[in-house]
């Protein structure tokens, strides 16, 4: 077996509680993670339309040669199968989530964990080492996430926390990894998470309500063994080049936050503790995912909201009244304590984030609330508080009144109300692709929206969000020249994104003849999705860390990709691949989801955003570069809409560039061939799907 | 020093680690570093320094660092019948093992005082290992031991670990936990007390 890999893949039938194992090296070809995630599901689920909820929908979680060793925030784990959170069709999808989880699976000796079927009652699935048991979980069905991996370690470990645990002949002072579900998952949410540790969570996708649906509460994974690595002595100094060159140095630092205590700034610099993009006033510690330098949560001293981070603690920054924002109780501090409940449901942040602002302007409006069209008995005189808060949290969680509709996902509940067509159609509901939160401003900031919409989810991947959009923002937001000028960044990055280096318009998102509707765009949108694909997905390169395009740490400013990736990757496995390597390997990955959302109905007529994205205009500023008479620079892309039909031909520029037909979107035979993809070739022409 | 020398006969060691565990981000990048450079793989139950933490606890007490203190009165060579925990006179008197000598009876596994174990069990070979300071770390890329540097403390990115040569105040162990936080940790909005 190449190193880095475990060599087994766990095979779980819940419905008759039995395990067999895959031979990783079977699929060793799709590199780890989403890659060997996507295979498996082609291969064994055969009724690839049937809802997320169903017993034979076929759920992976992989993590990735690399998680467990010393490569540089690339332990992420990838979770994929039938999300029930997609609408109006239930897509196959991803998530993935951080910490440790994968890495103790790979020290366990597994590469990853396929799950089918549904158990007869609550069950939790034990994995120590070789050791692997189906447990009882009824006393644990109702528990938070927090109380159910405290009670899993107590069942595991005892209570011998801090001391060396015989396992077998071997031994560890570790802790077990849990994976579980909160009551939001319990109650078939598909707005439900998967979480792990204090706030690592597989967050879209309702991955939590396919749990609840299998009757699976949690799944604990100790391991005691290690990874293989090729050359211990590269990937030694490998990270060492990587922390000397790039990271932000917390003794004395290149480049600090124009203010103390910016996290927002975050992005920029990498400086640790930023992902909670609110101020954390009370004392804590930066706290990293397994192998992370960039240790981008917090651990508090009143422990609410450990490890919590971006918009499970921006929710509440931005629905909470001042007042209620600036209260310490005896509960701590509200925000910390909003996201601490969150968590602990288990629930979907962006959702509720949605959902909480819907929900008041549709009060406004006269047409929710107690007494009214849509009854809700929310507290809404109290909205702003943590009392509105809770009850709100409260409802969706358990499906209670108006929450049983909120916990089918937003668009489900406007839609359950007779509105979504209405509220998609002013903006009133900024659900803008696949039942989606819009996540950035859609109308401007396209690799977002275009890779969404291409794909079946918020991309939530802000490889070029960082340094395009975050940069003059922040500038604008502390009132200070942006670090980088446009045509600098634009420029750099332009160098780094191969195989399409050479075209700075690429990243112009202006309306001209080179912007969002250009040819150049269709390869800004190719470059992204097959590197996420390849090397974020299947080897768990972290979305905060990359892509490295610009890095202000650097003395050049010149950031880690593209030789960054393929240097730990090579280092762990031996293998000398390139980063145009992954950039391939990602293509291939790409056309097989493809293949598979065909097969579940996919057509280039579906592919349209919500009316809002095409009618109403952007009336908050949202900087971006843009390429205009001749010179580049910042705009703030106030009163955009997208154009209908130039964005239609935009998608029959990015069909071309994949080789899809540009009638259908299908991929062509002769591209999946190119890929080594020909049985799926066959099985599309079997149905009929197949780009002519 | 000259006294605690010539009480137990045992010279002192010219390295040890110290570590801020306000400054400890949880990365375990010491642990991985650790078995990589001696073991040639990532295996944390081989490390030689433990970092043991808790997602729900409060800080500073969701994380302990335990590493070897390089004992002024080391007991694991006390408790060692054959010869194979020694001081290494030849690099710096740090407290090591030699594999060659160890028979694998465990004794210096139990005789440590702390707990976690400073001295880890190697399954693999039936032989105990600790803490060297790097002295024999095959896959290092450095001179380690007492005038040399250590992977643990090169690796940490949050700099929260260090390598004095004094011998740390032993009462209650700390002196091994030091602040290594200046005003630039402040800036960030973490303690620095």
């Amino acid at each position: 077996m190449t190193s880095g890999y475990a060599g087994k893949i766990l095979r779980l039938d819940l419905t008759k509680r039995s395990v067999s194992i895959i031979d990783t090296g079977q699929y060793e070809q799709w590199g780890g993670g989403h890659g060997i995630g996507s295979a498996i599901f082609w291969d064994l689920c055969k009724d690839k339309t049937m809802s997320g909820f169903d017993p034979r929908n076929v759920v992976t979680i992989m993590s990735s040669p690399l998680a467990g060793t010393l490569s540089p925030s690339a332990g992420r784990c990838e979770v994929q199968g039938i999300g029930p959170q997609g609408y109006p069709t239930e897509w196959f999808t991803r998530s993935n989530f951080g910490g440790r989880f994968a890495a103790q699976l790979k020290y366990a000796g597994y590469d990853g964990i396929v799950i089918e079927g549904r158990a007869d009652a609550p069950v939790w699935v034990n994995v120590v080492n070789d050791q692997i048991t189906f447990e009882d979980a009824s006393s644990l069905w109702g528990l938070d996430t927090k109380e159910t991996q405290q009670e899993i370690w107590r069942r595991v470990t005892g209570d011998r926390l801090h001391e060396w645990r015989e396992v077998g002949i071997t031994h560890t002072t570790q802790k077990p990894a849990v994976l579980c579900i909160g009551p939001a998952g319990e109650n078939l949410s598909r707005i439900a998470v998967l979480m792990h540790d204090g706030a690592n969570a597989a967050g879209q996708g309702g991955f939590g309500g396919v749990f609840g649906a299998k009757n699976l509460k949690a799944i604990s994974v100790l391991g005691t063994g290690g990874v293989r690595v090729a050359n211990a002595q590269a990937l030694i100094e490998a990270w060492l080049w990587h922390r000397g060159n790039f990271e932000y140095n917390v003794d004395a630092p290149r480049h600090r936050s124009p203010i103390a205590n910016a996290p927002t700034y975050g992005p920029i610099n990498n400086m640790p503790g930023s992902q909670t993009l609110v101020q954390v006033t009370e004392a804590s510690r930066p706290q990293a995912c397994q192998g992370c330098w960039a240790a981008c949560r917090r651990r508090t001293v009143s422990s609410l909201a450990n490890e919590s981070h971006c918009m499970s603690l921006a929710w509440p920054l931005y629905t909470l009244s001042s007042a209620e924002k600036s209260r310490v109780s005896t509960l701590g501090s509200s925000r910390l304590h909003v996201a601490d409940q969150l968590d602990r449901y288990g629930l979907n942040s962006f959702e509720l984030l949605a959902g909480d602002f819907y929900l008041i302007t549709l009060y406004g409006m006269g047409v929710l609330g107690p007494g009214k069209t849509i009854e809700c008995d929310l507290p809404f005189e109290k909205w702003g508080t943590l009392e509105f808060k809770e009850a709100f949290m409260r409802m969706i969680a358990r499906r209670e009144g108006i929450g049983n509709d909120l916990a089918e996902g937003i668009a489900r509940a406007a839609e359950r109300w007779g509105r979504f067509k209405e509220d998609s159609g002013t903006g009133v509901l900024t659900h803008a692709f696949w039942g989606y939160f819009q996540h950035m401003e859609p109308r401007a900031e396209v690799d977002f929206s275009y890779g969404s919409l291409m794909g079946e989810r918020d991309i939530n991947e802000h490889s070029f969000s960082r340094p395009l959009h975050v940069i003059p923002d922040q500038a604008k937001l502390f009132g200070i020249e942006p670090v980088v000028s446009a045509e600098g960044i634009v420029k750099i990055i332009s160098t780094k994104v191969l195989p399409y280096e050479g075209d700075p318009f690429m990243f112009d998102h202006g309306e001209g003849p080179t912007g969002i509707y250009s040819a150049s765009r269709a390869k800004t949108i190719a470059w992204h999705r097959h590197y996420t694909r390849f090397w974020s997905q299947s080897l768990g390169y972290c979305d905060f860390l990359w892509p490295n395009f610009f890095n202000i740490n650097a003395p050049d400013t010149l950031g880690a990709t593209p030789e960054g990736e393929p240097k730990f990757f090579n280092a762990v496995t031996g293998k000398g691949i390139s980063f145009v390597d992954g950039m391939e390997a990602g293509r291939k990955i790409w056309n097989l989801d493809r293949a598979i959302w065909i097969l579940q109905g996919r057509h280039r007529d579906m592919e349209v955003f919500s009316e809002y994205v095409y009618t109403q205009p952007v009336s908050r500023p949202w900087y971006l570069p843009i390429y205009e008479n001749g010179e580049w620079k910042y705009s703030d892309c106030i009163g955009r809409i997208l154009d209908r039909a130039r964005f239609e031909e935009w998608k029959t520029r990015y069909y071309e560039l994949e080789g899809w037909d540009i009638n259908s979107g299908w991929p062509t035979r002769s591209t999946l061939e190119e890929l080594g993809l020909g049985k799926v070739a066959d099985e599309l022409q079997r149905k009929e799907k197949l780009g002519g | 020093m000259a006294g605690i020398e010539a009480s137990k006969g045992k010279p002192l060691s010219e390295g040890y680690l110290v570590v801020d565990r306000k400054k400890c981000c949880g990365c375990i990048a010491c642990m991985l570093a650790c078995s990589l450079v001696h073991e040639g793989n990532a295996t944390p139950s081989m490390s030689r320094i433990q970092v043991v933490q808790n997602s729900f606890r409060c800080f500073p007490e969701d994380i302990e660092l335990a590493i070897c203190r390089q004992c002024p009165y080391p007991a694991c060579i006390q408790a060692c019948t054959t010869g194979a925990m020694q001081v290494d006179s030849a690099n710096g008197n740090v407290r090591r093992v030699d594999e060659s000598l160890c028979n694998g009876c465990g004794d210096c596994i139990d005789a440590c005082p702390f707990t976690p174990s400073r001295v880890i069990w190697n399954h693999e070979k039936n032989t105990v290992t600790k803490c060297d300071l790097c002295v024999d770390a095959p896959h290092w890329i450095h001179k380690g031991g007492s005038d040399g540097k250590q992977a643990c403390v090169e690796v940490c990115p949050m700099r929260a670990i260090k390598l004095v040569n004094e011998l740390p105040q032993q009462r209650d162990g700390l002196g091994y936990n030091v602040n290594l936080r200046n005003e630039h940790w402040g800036w960030l909005g973490f303690p620095t007390d």
